[in-house]
């Protein structure tokens, strides 16, 4: 582990210097909100962005849609991979800790190539939090600062960056910095504080428990009346889904050319609160009321996918875009998860 | 294998939805390949009554128009509505919030009384006949037709989107519309058009007709949210929306 200390004009060029090389994504401003994009110049990178409308590890390693295969009468089918270097730049610790996750869920028990091949083809610069978003909660699921998973890590700590290196292609990846030197012990403590301060900062709204005593509160929560009460104003819209970082849910279709001799397989992105998620051969669902499914959703980041993957830490990185996105106020996991503390108690 | 006759009619619409067809340019010689057109009065002049799958677009709007499409209805296997005027009743239904006798006046004048002018309230296809597919928009998507009529060719049910506008518009990463001030139909109304007028930045005006279960209650939750009131919201929903089910706006 190497830590450096660079200045941000150095920096910009060290960027400037990679888009020559590669394809680099980083936060870039879309009106007054901020989104992951292709970088032509260092001067779009915008590290002091609160939080991006999609979460970046989606938005690139599992794209809203994608080709899959393409396939001809007589003539098998190929899949179709895209395995082109890149550099994921400034990703905040949250989607970090959700990257890393889905990295577990599509590497584990079905290795999904398509996911992986992407992965792997990435360098992954992450980036302490300069602005908290208004909803990011990420303190209370653990997720406030990020001590692994990524190639680089990134601090702002005033007229330079700290970068610290978590892998060997971090480490080739900041031999190219120009300007670059050792982090002196008194940037270690700015850094140190930073980090101490962002778990108050990153706090906007408070889970009354530990994260990882979630699957044990919701092993005696699914006949709760909250379900039934939050749902009746839940439009199904499946904003809570689409703008999460760890769902992952896709729907898979395929479509044939007009001579009926050629197909493509996609898939796109689904969730699970949207009408017809469930929906099986013979036209049955089985999670067809509104209720259900806006339970499940929490039961995913609460209780599911932690046991399945045998982790402390829930499928719940605390990001707040659910929070933001949804119109009717109803889907903060905090406040639900809080209520159920209030209503069952901590044992 | 004999093609598939298809014959495509319409009643009272802008046309635009054919034109959509028409505007496929080379892929309209794919569909033609695939298919046996047999009648067409926009692109053809040949008619014909055997026909498998018939196409209409537009609203029924007079009763010798519903004895129409009932005759088209008993010869066609399959009966597909295409574009809003046919799926919901469209910018049509707006008529059905005046006075018939008014609207008559406003738009024919003296030759109001006319016999050949008369009309009744605006009815989508399947308030007056069995509907097997709709195919959504006004107009309707290029892509989203050519993708249905194939799925049918090959005799599978085509994947309509049940879910609402907003799936779309997040998965292009728009900012929500709400949060600019405008009153977006995106929550309640059938996706399927890929968001186009919100990643655009302009409202969704509803052509796609709701939801099948639209969230009546969480649309009064945030009028009050957004301190709306009922009639702001009601008047959004007028152009698309009007005298149906299940808001009656």
């Amino acid at each position: 582990m190497t830590i450096k200390k660079i200045s941000k004009d150095a920096f910009g060029k060290f960027v400037d210097g990679l888009i020559k090389q590669q394809k680099v994504m980083g936060p870039c401003a879309k009106g007054d909100r901020f989104e992951f994009e292709q970088l032509d110049s260092s001067s779009q990178l915008r590290l002091d962005y609160d939080v991006t409308l999609r979460p970046p590890n989606r938005k690139y390693f599992l794209p809203p849609v994608e080709t899959l295969l393409t396939c001809e009468v007589g003539g098998g089918y190929q899949s179709v991979y895209d395995d082109t270097e890149f550099v994921l730049l400034g990703i905040h610790p949250y989607d970090l800790a959700a990257l890393n996750q889905m990295d577990q869920i599509f590497s584990r028990d079905n290795y999904d190539t398509h996911y992986m091949k992407r992965r792997l083809a990435a360098t992954i610069i992450a980036c302490d939090v300069v602005t908290p978003s208004k909803d990011v909660f990420a303190a209370s699921m653990g997720t406030a600062t990020a001590e692994a998973g990524f190639d680089v890590l990134l601090t702002d700590i005033g007229d330079s960056y700290l970068m610290e290196t978590g892998s060997p292609k971090g480490e080739k990846l900041i031999e190219k910095a120009q300007g670059a030197v050792d982090a002196a012990a008194g940037d270690l403590e700015k850094r140190k504080n930073i980090w101490k301060e962002n778990q108050g900062r990153l706090s906007k709204h408070k889970l009354n428990c530990s994260s990882s005593y979630l699957p044990k509160l919701l092993e005696k929560a699914y006949s709760h009346p909250v379900w039934e009460e939050k749902a009746k104003t839940c439009f199904s819209c499946g904003s809570c889904n689409q703008v999460c970082p760890t769902c992952y849910c896709f729907n898979v279709q395929d479509d044939v050319s007009w001579d009926f001799t050629k197909g493509t397989r996609q898939r796109a992105w689904d969730g699970c609160l949207l009408d017809g998620f469930t929906k099986v051969a013979g036209e049955h669902e089985f999670r067809k009321k509104r209720e259900d499914r806006f339970r499940h959703r929490l039961y995913r980041k609460g209780k599911y996918v932690p046991e399945k993957l045998g982790t402390k830490t829930p499928a719940c990185v605390g990001c707040g875009r659910c929070v933001s996105a949804c119109l009717p106020d109803i889907a903060n996991p905090v406040n639900i998860y809080n209520r159920l503390i209030d209503d069952l108690g901590l044992e | 294998m004999s093609k598939p006759r298809i014959a495509i009619f319409d009643f009272a619409c802008c046309e635009g939805c054919q034109l959509q067809i028409v505007n496929l340019e080379e892929e309209l010689l794919d569909l033609i390949d695939a298919v046996d057109v047999v009648e067409w009065r926009e692109a053809m002049s040949e008619q014909s009554h055997e026909y498998d799958i018939a196409i209409i677009e537009g609203s029924i709007t007079r009763p010798e128009d519903e004895k129409r499409i009932e005759v088209i209805r008993s010869r066609a296997k399959i009966l597909i509505a295409l574009g809003a005027c046919a799926t919901i009743g469209g910018v049509n239904k707006l008529k059905n919030n005046f006075d018939l006798a008014d609207v008559k006046k406003c738009v024919y004048g003296k030759s109001a009384d006319m016999p050949h002018l008369d009309t009744a309230l605006t009815k989508a296809l399947d308030e007056v006949v069995k509907v097997d597919y709709k195919i959504h928009g006004c107009p309707i998507d290029r892509k989203e037709f050519t993708y249905i009529v194939r799925s049918l060719l090959m005799g599978k049910t085509p994947d309509i989107p049940l879910y609402p506008v907003c799936v779309e518009c997040k998965a292009k990463g728009n900012p929500c519309l709400w949060d600019e001030g405008q009153v977006c139909l995106g929550p309640i109304i059938r996706a399927g058009c890929g968001a186009r007028c919100p990643s655009f930045g302009f409202r969704c005006f509803g052509c796609r007709g709701y939801v099948d279960n639209p969230n009546v209650n969480a649309a009064k939750d945030i009028i009050e949210k957004y301190g709306l009131t009922t009639d702001v919201l009601k008047s959004k929903m007028l152009l698309f929306g009007s005298m149906q089910e299940p808001t009656n706006a």
